[in-house]
C-alpha cells in the first residue's frame, strides 16, 4: 500500500509542475489502480493550481562550468554557459518538450520544395536590453559571427552547407543551402546560434533579448542576472534575480540541495538519488534516455567482425537489464542498437527492444563459424563505469558459451589510440541535432568519425533521400528503415542510453522533463518560478 | 650569519628561476593543445589552424618564453587563451581566497599544533600524549574528502551551522567570510594537524637527550623550565621547517578541499586551466604556487638561523 500512495504522490507532483502530459500522469496513475476516470479528474484539479508566480531570488547548482568560461556563443561547450546564455541571450529556435521545433526569434519558416531555399520571418517588435530593436541584420550578423575562413566557432561545421544568406526584408531571411535539408531549422536551434545586435563585439558586457541582463560574471564560480522585465514569451521571466553557481562536484551539488542553499541543481547521481526521492522537501525530475548513449562498437571490416551472424551474437549476448541494474542503478533505457534516443521524433516504434537471449547469441555463434575468443578494448578514458560494463558483457556472453577478453587500455589517450583503431571497443554517443545528424555523423559513409566502418551505399541514399523528404510520413518510414539496417547489420551494441537527473527544492514550479537538454532544456532560469 | 641569509635569499631566486624554466617546459611538453582541448567536438583541420595562429602558437618556443618571462617579472602575466579575460585579474582575488584560507587555517593549526606537541613532549608517555597522537594520526589517516563530507553532513546537513558551499565572494564582510569558510578551515587544521605536533614533540624530545638539558636537570631546574627555556630555542629550527612546509601545502595543496567545498581559490583555477590547455592560466598559477612555496621555505630558512643561538653568539 505504501508503494501505492508513492507512485500516486508522484503522479500529482508530476502534474502540478506541469510536468508530464495528461498521458503520463494517466498512465502513472493508472499503474497505482485509479480508475480512469478519476485520474483524469484529479490532473485537471492539479493542473488548475498553475499561473506561475513572479519574484524570488533563484539559485541553481549547476556542473559543466570553468574558470576559462566565457559569455561569447563561440566558445560553449558546457551546461553552465548555455543556462547563463539562455538567460541573457534569446536562441532562434527553440524546441518543445517532446524536441520539435518551435519558433523563437525566428518565429516560423517555410521551405521550397527540395528544402534548399529557405525563408524565416523575425519575430518582430522585440527589444534588445540596450533598447535596439530586433531586426534581420542581426540575425544575419548573429549567423555570420560563426561563419567564414577565420571563426573558431564549433558551430561552424554545422553552418557548412549555407551557400548563401541575405534580408529579404527587414522582417525576413532567405537562405540558401549546398542541398536540401528538411531539419535545417533544428540546426538553427544549436545552442551556440543566439542572437545579438549586428556588429556586437563586447560579450563582457553581453546585449541580448533574454529574459534577463547579466549582473556580475566570475567564471568558474558565479553569475548573477537580474530580470529587465517586459519579457517577450508570456509566463517566462519568474524571478527578480538568479544566481548560477558553478558547483563541479556531485556530492557538494547533493548537499548544497539538500541543506537549502540552492534550489535547483543539475546531474545527480543516479547511486544516491534514491536515498533523495523519501525527502517530501525535494523532487526529481528524471527525463529518462537522453543523456549519453554508451556502445561497445566493432568495426565490420576487421577479421572475424565482417562476419554478419557474429555481430548478431555479439548483440543478443549483451544483458543490457543486469548492466542499467547494476552500474546506472535504474537510471538509464536500454539501447536498441543504434545511438537515436525515444525522445527524437523518428525514432522507430516499431521495431522490438533487443532483450538479452544467450540462446540466439549461441545460435548466431555457432552459425557464424568462428571459435575462440573475441577482445573488447575498454577503459575508463571511455566513460567511467566502461570497465564494469564491459566485465558484466563478459559474464553474459560467457552464458551463451562465448569467451570476451576484455583488455583494459589506458584512460590517457583513449580516444586517439584505442577508438576507430581496436576491432571491437567502448564508445559513448552524445545527443545530435537531428536523426538527419546523427545517421550522417556516426553511420555515413563519408563520416571519419563512423566507428563501425559500416559504410553501406543503400543507407546512405536513404538518408539523403529522408534528408529533403518534406512529406512526414514518408520521411518517418524512411528513418525507421534506417534504424532498422542499423541495428539488423551494423556493428554496434549500444546498450544503454542515460537518464538526466535534475533535483528541485519542492517549492520550484515549471520545469519538465526536456527531450534536449536536463533543466528543462536548460532554460530554467526563463522558465521555472517559486509557488 | 648576514652572508648566510644573502647566499639563502640569492638562493631562493636561483630557484625561482629555475621553477620557471621547469613550468614553461612542462607545459610545452602537454600533450594536446588549446585549439583542440577547447574547440572539442567541433574541431576543424580550418578552425585549429585559425585558433593557433591567433593564439601564436606557431612561434617558437624559446621567444615564448621570454617573452612571457619579461612580461611576468613586469605583473602582466598574459591574457587567458579561453576567455580572453586578464590573467592577474582572475587570479589576484582568488590568490586573496587562497591566501584567507590557508590563513585561517593555519590560524588555528599551528598554535593548537605546537602547543599539543610541547605538552605531549613534557608528558611524554602520559594519557595527552597518547591521546593527541591517536586523534591527529586519525584525522591525516583518512583521505580529505572523507573527512570533508563527514563535516558537511553533521555540520551542514543534519546541524546546519555553517553552510556546505563555502563560496566566498568580494561583497562579504569579513565575519560573514569567517563564518561561510569554517568547514573548510576545520578539514585542513585536521590534515596539517599531525605532521606539525609530531614534528615539534620528536625534535623537543631529541633535544632532550642532550648534555646540556642532563645537566639543567641537573642543577634542579623544573622539567617544564627546562623544555621552554633551554630545549625549545634549539628545537625551534626543524618546527619552523616543518610549520612553512604545512602553510605551502596549505596554500598548493588544497585543490581537492576547494572542489568539495566549492571555494574560489587558485587550485580550482589551475585545475581549469590544464583541462582546457590554457598556458597562461597554467603557468600563471605555477608561478604563484612555486613562489609561494620558495618564499615560504626561505623565509623559514631565515628565522632558523635567526633563531639559532648558535649562530646568533657565534664564538
Amino acid at each position: 500500500m505504501e508503494d501505492f500512495s508513492k507512485k500516486l504522490k508522484d503522479a500529482e507532483l508530476l502534474a502540478t509542475r506541469s510536468g508530464g502530459s495528461r498521458r503520463d500522469f494517466m498512465q502513472l496513475a493508472i499503474m497505482t489502480g485509479l480508475s480512469v476516470s478519476a485520474a483524469s479528474a484529479m490532473f485537471s484539479k492539479a493542473e488548475a493550481a498553475e499561473t506561475p508566480k513572479k519574484g524570488g531570488t533563484f539559485r541553481i547548482g549547476m556542473e559543466g562550468g570553468s574558470a576559462t568560461d566565457s559569455l561569447d556563443p563561440r566558445t560553449y561547450a558546457d551546461s553552465v554557459m548555455i543556462a547563463a546564455s539562455l538567460a541573457v541571450y534569446d536562441s532562434m529556435i527553440e524546441f518543445d518538450n517532446a524536441g520539435n521545433p518551435t519558433g523563437a526569434l525566428l518565429e516560423s519558416w517555410e521551405a521550397r520544395p527540395g528544402a534548399v531555399e529557405w525563408i524565416f520571418n523575425v519575430r518582430q517588435g522585440i527589444k534588445f536590453s540596450n533598447g535596439k530593436t530586433l531586426d534581420a541584420d542581426d540575425v544575419l550578423y548573429s549567423i555570420g559571427i560563426h561563419r567564414g575562413e577565420d571563426t573558431k566557432s564549433p558551430a561552424k561545421g554545422i553552418l557548412e552547407q549555407i551557400i548563401d544568406i541575405k534580408a529579404v526584408t527587414p522582417s525576413q531571411i532567405s537562405i540558401t543551402l549546398s542541398s536540401g535539408n528538411a531539419d535545417f531549422p533544428v540546426i538553427l536551434g544549436d545552442y551556440h546560434l543566439i542572437v545579438v545586435p549586428n556588429g556586437f563585439t563586447d560579450w563582457e558586457n553581453p546585449v541580448g533579448t533574454g529574459a534577463y541582463n547579466l549582473a556580475s560574471f566570475e567564471p568558474g564560480v558565479r553569475l548573477v542576472f537580474e530580470n529587465r522585465g517586459d519579457y517577450w514569451i508570456e509566463g517566462r521571466a519568474n524571478f527578480d534575480r538568479v544566481e548560477l553557481l558553478n558547483i563541479q562536484d556531485v556530492a557538494a551539488r547533493t548537499a548544497a540541495l539538500q541543506s537549502g542553499q540552492v534550489d535547483a541543481v543539475n546531474r545527480l547521481d543516479a547511486r544516491t538519488v534514491d536515498l533523495m526521492t523519501g525527502n517530501n522537501a525535494l523532487s526529481i525530475v528524471r527525463t529518462k534516455g537522453t543523456g549519453n548513449r554508451f556502445c561497445f562498437v566493432s568495426r565490420v571490416t576487421s577479421p572475424g567482425f565482417e562476419n554478419k551472424d557474429l555481430r548478431l551474437a555479439l548483440k543478443w549476448g549483451i544483458d543490457r537489464e543486469k548492466i542499467i541494474n547494476s552500474v546506472y542503478s535504474g537510471y538509464a533505457v536500454p539501447g536498441n542498437d543504434h545511438t537515436l534516443d525515444a525522445f527524437n521524433p523518428y525514432y522507430n516504434t516499431n521495431m522490438p527492444q533487443r532483450a538479452y537471449d544467450p540462446d540466439k547469441a549461441a545460435y548466431h555463434f555457432k552459425k557464424s563459424g568462428l571459435s575462440g575468443e573475441i577482445t573488447l578494448s575498454t577503459s575508463e578514458g571511455a566513460w567511467g563505469s566502461a570497465v564494469d560494463c564491459a566485465q558484466l558483457y563478459q559474464e553474459s556472453m560467457s552464458k551463451a558459451g562465448i569467451t570476451l577478453n576484455v583488455k583494459k587500455e589506458s584512460a590517457d589517450g583513449y580516444w586517439d589510440n584505442v577508438w576507430l583503431k581496436e576491432p571491437f571497443c567502448a564508445v559513448y554517443w552524445g545527443r545530435r541535432l537531428s536523426a538527419d545528424q546523427t545517421f550522417t555523423q556516426v553511420y555515413g559513409s563519408g563520416s571519419d568519425w563512423n566507428d563501425s566502418d559500416w559504410r553501406v551505399p543503400a543507407f546512405d541514399r536513404l538518408v539523403e533521400e529522408a534528408r529533403v523528404e518534406l512529406d512526414e510520413v514518408k520521411r518517418k518510414e524512411q528513418y525507421f528503415e534506417c534504424q532498422e539496417m542499423i541495428a539488423e547489420d551494423g556493428g554496434m551494441v549500444c546498450f544503454a542510453i542515460t537518464d538526466y537527473l535534475d533535483g528541485y527544492s519542492s517549492k520550484v514550479k515549471g520545469v519538465q522533463p526536456h527531450a534536449r537538454y536536463d533543466l528543462d532544456d536548460n532554460r530554467i532560469a526563463s522558465k521555472a518560478w517559486f509557488a | 650569519m648576514f652572508r648566510l641569509i644573502i647566499t639563502r635569499v640569492f638562493l631562493g631566486f636561483a630557484t625561482l628561476f629555475a621553477v620557471t624554466l621547469l613550468i614553461f617546459a612542462a607545459t610545452e611538453i602537454l600533450p594536446g593543445d588549446v585549439a583542440s582541448a577547447v574547440l572539442g567536438q567541433g574541431a576543424t583541420p580550418d578552425t585549429l589552424a585559425a585558433f593557433r595562429i591567433e593564439l601564436g602558437l606557431d612561434r617558437p618556443a624559446y621567444v615564448r618564453y621570454l617573452e612571457w618571462l619579461t612580461n611576468a617579472l613586469q605583473g602582466d602575466l598574459g591574457v587567458a587563451m579561453t576567455n580572453k579575460r586578464e590573467v592577474l585579474d582572475t587570479i589576484t582575488p582568488r590568490l586573496y581566497n587562497t591566501l584567507f584560507l590557508a590563513g585561517y587555517a593555519a590560524a588555528i593549526a599551528v598554535p593548537i599544533a605546537i602547543i599539543l606537541g610541547i605538552t605531549a613532549a613534557i608528558n611524554e608517555g602520559k594519557w595527552i600524549d597518547r591521546a593527541a597522537n591517536i586523534v591527529t594520526l586519525g584525522a591525516i589517516s583518512v583521505p580529505e574528502f572523507f573527512i570533508a563530507y563527514i563535516l558537511i553532513l553533521v555540520f551542514a546537513t543534519n546541524l546546519g551551522w555553517f553552510p556546505s558551499l563555502s563560496t566566498v565572494y568580494s561583497d562579504m564582510g569579513f565575519w560573514q567570510k569567517i563564518h561561510v569558510v569554517a568547514l573548510p578551515a576545520l578539514t585542513l587544521t585536521m590534515l596539517v594537524m599531525a605532521h606539525m605536533l609530531r614534528m615539534t614533540r620528536a625534535s623537543v624530545l631529541a633535544i632532550m637527550s642532550q648534555p646540556y638539558i642532563e645537566m639543567a636537570f641537573l642543577k634542579g631546574l623544573p622539567r617544564k623550565r627546562v623544555i621552554l627555556h633551554h630545549a625549545l630555542p634549539n628545537a625551534a629550527a626543524p618546527i619552523i621547517s616543518v610549520v612553512a612546509l604545512n602553510l605551502a601545502y596549505l596554500i598548493v595543496g588544497v585543490v581537492v578541499i576547494e572542489v568539495v567545498f566549492v571555494y574560489p581559490g587558485v587550485g580550482q583555477y589551475m585545475v581549469d586551466g590544464v583541462s582546457k590547455r590554457d598556458l597562461p592560466v597554467i603557468q600563471a598559477c605555477a608561478l604563484v604556487f612555486g613562489s609561494a612555496f620558495v618564499l615560504l621555505n626561505t623565509i623559514a630558512d631565515i628565522l632558523a638561523i635567526l633563531l639559532n643561538p648558535r649562530l646568533r653568539h657565534p664564538r
